[in-house]
């Protein structure tokens, strides 16, 4: 049976496990992000890690740690040029991860070593080291767990921050925490679609949840699953189409989306359409 | 469901001791330089409803921040029951109604979420609603009439309705210390009504009812205090003390249009002269002796026959 060649090698049932965790954290994620409007923050952070996965293999550092600490800092560059300044937030975010990705790629080129600037870019998640496994297992872990036992406190945050502050709560530790998470995701999801891909992993799956639910812990369970689930078919597709496991991926998510977009039982467009039909109708009945 | 309505009076225990809201010396300044407050200076006792008033720009909503805890003043202090805001807070009793343009109205949440984010000061870490929360849900919606709508999500309400489920929201929290900003914009005469009405109530039990408003018509008919600002306060005690044209000229300055009625052909002339304050949302009217016109007169009774005894005398 061909279709079910690809689990009998180790490195690919490794890639789709490790593809599935990575895509089911950022789908989960991905619900905070899409509402928050942080899409373009995350895709800042996913370029900004660059210069910390190079600077991490030089000096043989596990490669989470450096992008994580790259990612902090261009957070708080961001922060920091954006109360500063009256310079847009979007044209500080453009600056300074440009900036980062720049640094990356110029430490990559100076100093050829262990590091391959294609799996930055592109991700390798068929080549991914056990030990790079086991670092997206943990970062994975981490975040579930946080997400898990705080996903009502950082809800409140990104719908009503003012209400969080009437009520007690820490508004900029919600802030950073969210931030924390959005690194720590962009770091795993660069294992499995590279740095320019990383955005559509913790974007994508949430705006189709979007569109499928009005309550907002149905959408980040069902932004999980889709992002599990495409990730998982994604990489397991990669082996017969010989193509990227990124690029087969976020495909995959994107024609999930464009099927909700029209089919969307409430907010597809076509639905949108009957509604309007039936109102005209409506109005036009005697 | 009578199991309702004997849970609700234990889901707001003791809410009928009033607290004071005290503001001292107030001063913010940004960090853009600008000081939008100083010297600000009021204190009010639960069991009224306040209006604060002021154009925009006057730093009102500067000062409504301060009175949330959600800008720290760079000089002075707030006090709430003698204690500094963030111990209030903590106690969750300052409940706070947003505008409408503040709210992402199509945020995926329901009517019943909203009203449940209220409980989080009495939940616990993981914020898992119990039953005590539940029927303050249920307890408040049902009082602002929205129990029927707890399923939609809140883009899906009119107007009226959205405002109901953010007071709804400050019911269920037992909030003690209640802020309205701007609670009639974008609302219809009938909810207005009810919810005059409901703050009249909620003042009733002692609560504290702040009302930051541009609309100068609406404080007489149901606010028993006002706080004036520009800048500063510049006054504030009962309303009728309050708001007299000369307070309000200062406070408003060129943004008001003053109507000079007596100079109308519709007034008989007795030397005595009709005021119209407005910024053209619900006018002020003050009378010939320059106090205030109510539309809404129960309650006023006494009021009303002094003025008609004061009329006969002449």
């Amino acid at each position: 049976m061909p279709w079910l060649t690809p689990f009998q090698y180790d490195y690919m049932v490794t890639a789709m496990w490790t593809s599935a965790l990575i895509g089911g954290v950022c789908g989960l994620l991905s619900g905070f992000v899409t509402l928050k409007g942080w899409s373009l923050m995350g895709d800042a952070l996913s370029h900004a890690v660059v210069p910390g996965v190079a600077l991490a293999y030089m000096a043989g550092l596990p490669f989470a740690v450096g992008a994580f600490i790259s990612g902090l800092l261009a957070a708080g560059a961001m922060a920091f040029v954006k109360i500063k300044t009256p310079v847009r937030e979007d044209a500080v975010i453009g600056i300074v991860f440009t900036t980062f990705f720049a640094a990356g790629l110029l430490l990559i080129s100076v100093f050829p070593s262990g590091v391959n600037l294609k799996s930055i870019i592109f991700g390798n998640i068929l080549g991914i080291a056990a030990e790079d496994v086991l670092q997206v297992v943990i970062v994975s872990a981490l975040c579930l767990l946080v997400l898990a036992l705080k996903w009502r406190d950082l809800m409140l945050f990104c719908f009503d921050a003012n209400q969080a502050r009437a009520l007690g709560l820490r508004v900029g530790a919600l802030h950073v925490v969210l931030l924390l998470l959005l690194s720590a995701t962009a770091v795993a999801a660069l294992q499995a679609v590279g740095a320019m891909l990383v955005v559509a992993m913790l974007v994508t799956p949430g705006a189709t949840a979007y569109l499928l639910t009005d309550r907002f812990g149905v959408m980040l369970v069902i932004g999980g699953v889709l992002g599990a689930v495409t990730s998982f078919v994604g990489a397991y597709a990669s082996y017969f189409f010989d193509g990227a496991t990124g690029g087969c991926i976020v495909t995959l998510q994107t024609l999930v989306f464009l099927v909700v977009l029209f089919f969307a039982p409430k907010h597809g467009v076509l639905a949108g359409r009957r509604t309007l039909r039936r109102a005209l109708a409506r109005e036009a009945a005697p | 469901m009578p199991a309702v309505s004997t849970a609700a009076p234990a889901a707001f225990p003791g809410f009928a001791a009033p607290l004071t809201l005290a503001a001292i010396d107030v001063a913010v300044t940004y960090p853009n330089g600008l000081t939008a407050l100083r010297d600000a200076s009021f204190r009010l006792e639960g069991g009224t409803i306040c209006a604060l008033v002021g154009v925009n720009g006057s730093g009102k909503s500067t000062l409504f921040k301060a009175l949330m805890g959600f800008v720290t003043p760079s000089r002075g202090r707030v006090e709430i029951d003698g204690r500094p805001v963030r111990e209030a807070q903590k106690q969750s009793w300052v409940a706070y109604v947003p505008q409408a343009e503040e709210v992402d109205w199509t945020f995926p949440v329901s009517v019943r979420d909203v009203v449940m984010m209220g409980r989080y000061g009495y939940m616990n870490f993981l914020r898992l609603p119990r039953a005590a929360d539940r029927a303050a849900v249920e307890e408040s919606l049902r009082r602002l009439g929205m129990w029927d709508f707890r399923d939609r999500q809140i883009g899906e309400l009119s107007g009226g309705q959205k405002k109901r489920v953010f007071v709804a929201r400050a019911l269920a929290q037992q909030g003690r210390v209640i802020l309205l900003d701007e609670p009639f914009t974008g609302v219809d005469v009938k909810t207005e009504e009810a919810l005059v009405t409901l703050l009249r109530e909620l003042r009733d039990e002692g609560r504290l009812i702040l009302v930051a408003t541009h609309n100068l018509g609406s404080v007489p008919e149901f606010c028993d205090q006002v706080v004036l600002i520009n800048r500063t306060v510049l006054a504030y005690g009962p309303t009728a003390q309050v708001f007299t044209a000369a307070n309000l000229t200062r406070a408003f300055g060129g943004a008001l249009r003053l109507f000079d009625l007596d100079r109308s052909t519709v007034n008989d002339h007795d030397g005595r002269q009709v005021t119209v304050l407005t910024d053209d949302e619900r006018p002020l009217v003050l009378g010939k002796s320059g106090h205030l016109e109510y539309l809404d007169r129960t309650g006023r009774e006494q009021l009303i026959s002094d003025r008609e005894n004061e009329q006969e005398k002449k």
